[in-house]
């Protein structure tokens, strides 16, 4: 089931998968008329917009690999935003926001992770359960206001022209790019990973091997709770303002990311690499069909068919392997 | 669409519960002897949750403070988009033998049939904010909202004459199926077709409903239309959104912006000449025409079946005028908190 089961050359396969995916949506968009080339700045723009849903996204493919799921993920970006914007409204500085929003973030994923194994839950009901709980405790600190506070220079990490501009893209997106790469040595290398793998495929099996499952399980939401809070703290820094209703309905962007990239729902599978395609392909998609003066209902109905071809292919590929 | 900031409102919970005591206090002195009894007019918001929302109820209070003879109970949908909340709300209002309501209605059709069962119930309706697809006189007493129309040529009229009558002005849309903004746009884009020499940019994107939607929006916009020299959003959440996104290009200011409705962020930008104005409404004179309509109505009186409670520009130069200052950031304070 695993991803590094199957045969090499699969294996290289779906690891490219997202890359070659992506270098095919920007050759068919060129080919469009009237051909809107691809300027840096519009790979600035594309990277920004994809930097919230990635960062969430990277936890979250922890999660599916595991067989989990958390929708309560948009909800606590809102509630991390407004406690970030709250501690720096009370001139807090940069240090206590960001460890506040981390420490918000973990702790949304600590009580998602003991809901799930404590109380036997399903993840799908528990983070439905929390998707409402966050949000009404982030209209509750904020008073159902936007908090406006000052960003102390951290909305230079997601600005979309970076300074100094030869870093490319703006540092969030950096930060986004650095964690991808140490999950992918998480999962591949660390017993958190091996573990949460082993799960996703065969829990009762997993168990039967000694490993805890429920300690995994909670050390999975944590651990992709402090992205989450790190992708609250980027909204944040994007709006300078703690807003309680952004990112209403952002889970299922983040989760489309992740099946685009190649997870499975069932568990067992999925790529940080290509959860991270996932989440730049739509973003990709987005930007053109502004840039290509397409009303929004053509862009709605493209990228939902993104999600269901992804997966077409990707189950069309397993049931040729297998 | 909503607007006006609480200002330093922060913790509302001190909020919520001084309003529950407000609305607990009106309970208890009504039963005070030798007073006339009280009418008790129900206020029915859209949601609870917005700004705008608040400046309704301020309103409201406000009414009742003046009357003298009213009990304002205020009660929402906890969320905005919940239509057969607010029906069921309504439907418990008339059992509960209010003496009138005042109803922004969540949609045009939905709620009909509960408002007409109010008034078969001898409960007059007057309808606030958004529109509903019956018979003013008949199936409700009065309709007292903005004139989005107006405001958006407002708008379009004043966008015109800041670029001297030439130029190409971008329109970045609110939301598909918002009737009020879809309006003011209405509005706007008859009122800048004055003006022959002004191209309207009109690409039919929207915003979406929050500011980090409009934002992603705006910027994506902005990299094939960053050469317009006019911009105009029509709420709240869209003209943010776009204020952040000129930021972010440091073409604030650069641009002529104008945007429709205001928050703390906005007057701010309004005064720093990032904004060229805001058409703000009056949610506070909503709430108190309603209240006022309804009460003279259980009285007898006469209603006009339509008011206007009206839409103003404010720039930078008028913005320190006492009554676009009370529009900008109304004193909710002084209502929802005592």
């Amino acid at each position: 089931m695993s991803r590094f089961a199957g045969r090499p050359a699969t294996a290289w396969l779906r690891t490219l998968a997202p890359a070659l995916s992506l270098a095919a949506a920007v050759l068919v968009f060129y080919a469009i008329p009237p051909h809107p080339p691809l300027t840096l700045f519009d790979l600035r723009l594309v990277a920004v917009h994809a930097m919230i849903v990635g960062t969430a996204a990277i936890g979250m493919t922890f999660i599916i690999i595991s067989a989990g799921i958390d929708l309560s993920v948009g909800s606590a970006i809102a509630l991390v935003s407004v406690a970030a914007a709250l501690v720096l409204e009370d001139g807090g500085g940069v240090g206590a926001a960001v460890v506040v929003a981390l420490a918000t973030g973990a702790l949304c994923g600590l009580y998602n992770g003991l809901l799930i194994t404590g109380l036997r839950l399903p993840p799908f009901i528990a983070t439905l359960g929390t998707l409402g709980f966050y949000r009404g405790a982030a209209k509750w600190i904020s008073g159902s206001i936007p908090v406006t506070a000052p960003t102390r220079g951290l909305e230079r990490w997601v600005n979309p022209i970076p300074d100094p501009p030869w870093l490319l893209v703006a540092p969030g997106v950096w930060l986004m790019a650095a964690l991808g790469i140490g999950f992918v040595l998480v999962l591949r290398y660390s017993v958190l990973g091996q573990h949460a793998l082993a799960i996703g495929s065969n829990e009762a099996t997993a168990r039967l091997c000694g490993i805890r499952v429920a300690r995994t399980k909670v050390a999975i939401y944590v651990v992709a709770g402090l992205l989450t809070g790190l992708a609250g703290l980027m909204q944040f820094a994007r709006l300078t303002q703690g807003d309680p209703t952004v990112a209403i309905g952002l889970e299922l962007d983040i989760i489309a990311a992740v099946v685009i990239g190649g997870g499975s729902l069932s568990g067992g599978q999925g790529s940080i690499v290509g959860t991270l395609a996932g989440a730049v392909l739509m973003a990709y998609l987005r930007n053109r069909s502004t840039v290509l003066g397409w009303p929004n209902f053509v862009e709605e109905m493209i990228v939902g068919h993104i999600i269901i071809v992804a997966v077409a292919v990707d189950r069309w590929r397993a049931g040729r392997s297998s | 669409m909503r607007g006006i900031a609480l200002g330093k409102g922060r913790f509302g919970l001190g909020v919520v519960v001084a309003s529950l005591l407000v609305a607990g206090c009106g309970g208890t002195e009504s039963g005070g002897a030798g007073e006339p009894e009280r009418l008790r007019i129900a206020v029915v918001p859209k949601g609870t949750s917005h700004d705008f929302w608040k400046s309704i109820h301020a309103g409201a209070l406000r009414a009742e403070e003046e009357l003298g003879n009213v009990e304002v109970i205020y009660r929402g949908p906890e969320r905005e988009d919940n239509r057969d909340q607010q029906i069921s709300l309504v439907q418990n209002l008339v059992s509960s033998g209010v003496d009138a309501i005042v109803l922004a209605p969540l949609d045009e059709h939905a709620l009909v049939p509960s408002v007409r069962l109010a008034m078969q119930s001898g409960i007059p309706v007057v309808v606030i904010d958004s529109g509903l697809a019956a018979e003013a006189g008949t199936d409700y007493v009065s309709y007292v909202a903005t004139d989005n129309v107006e405001g958006g040529r407002i708008a379009g009229r004043q966008m015109g004459e800041l670029l001297e009558g030439r130029g190409r002005v971008l329109l970045l849309r609110h939301a598909e199926g918002s009737e009020s903004t879809m309006r003011r746009e209405e509005g706007f884009v008859e009122a800048l077709a004055t003006f022959p020499d002004i191209e309207l940019v009109d690409p039919q994107r929207y915003s979406g409903v929050t500011t980090a939607t409009a934002q992603v929006a705006a910027e994506s916009l902005l990299t094939t239309h960053d050469d317009v020299d006019g911009i105009f959003c029509a709420n709240e959440s869209s003209t943010f959104g776009m204020l952040l996104a000129l930021r972010s290009r440091e073409l604030a200011g650069e641009i002529t912006f104008i945007g429709f409705d205001a928050n703390e962020s906005l007057v701010a930008a309004l005064a720093e000449g990032e904004l060229a104005g805001l058409v703000v409404q009056n949610p506070m004179g909503m709430g108190y025409e309603g209240v006022r309509t309804a009460v003279a109505h259980l009285q007898g009186a006469p209603v006009d079946l339509r008011q206007d409670t009206g839409v103003r520009l404010a720039t930078r130069d008028n913005m320190n005028d006492p009554e676009i200052a009370e529009l900008l950031t109304p004193d909710l304070a002084r209502y929802l908190e005592q």
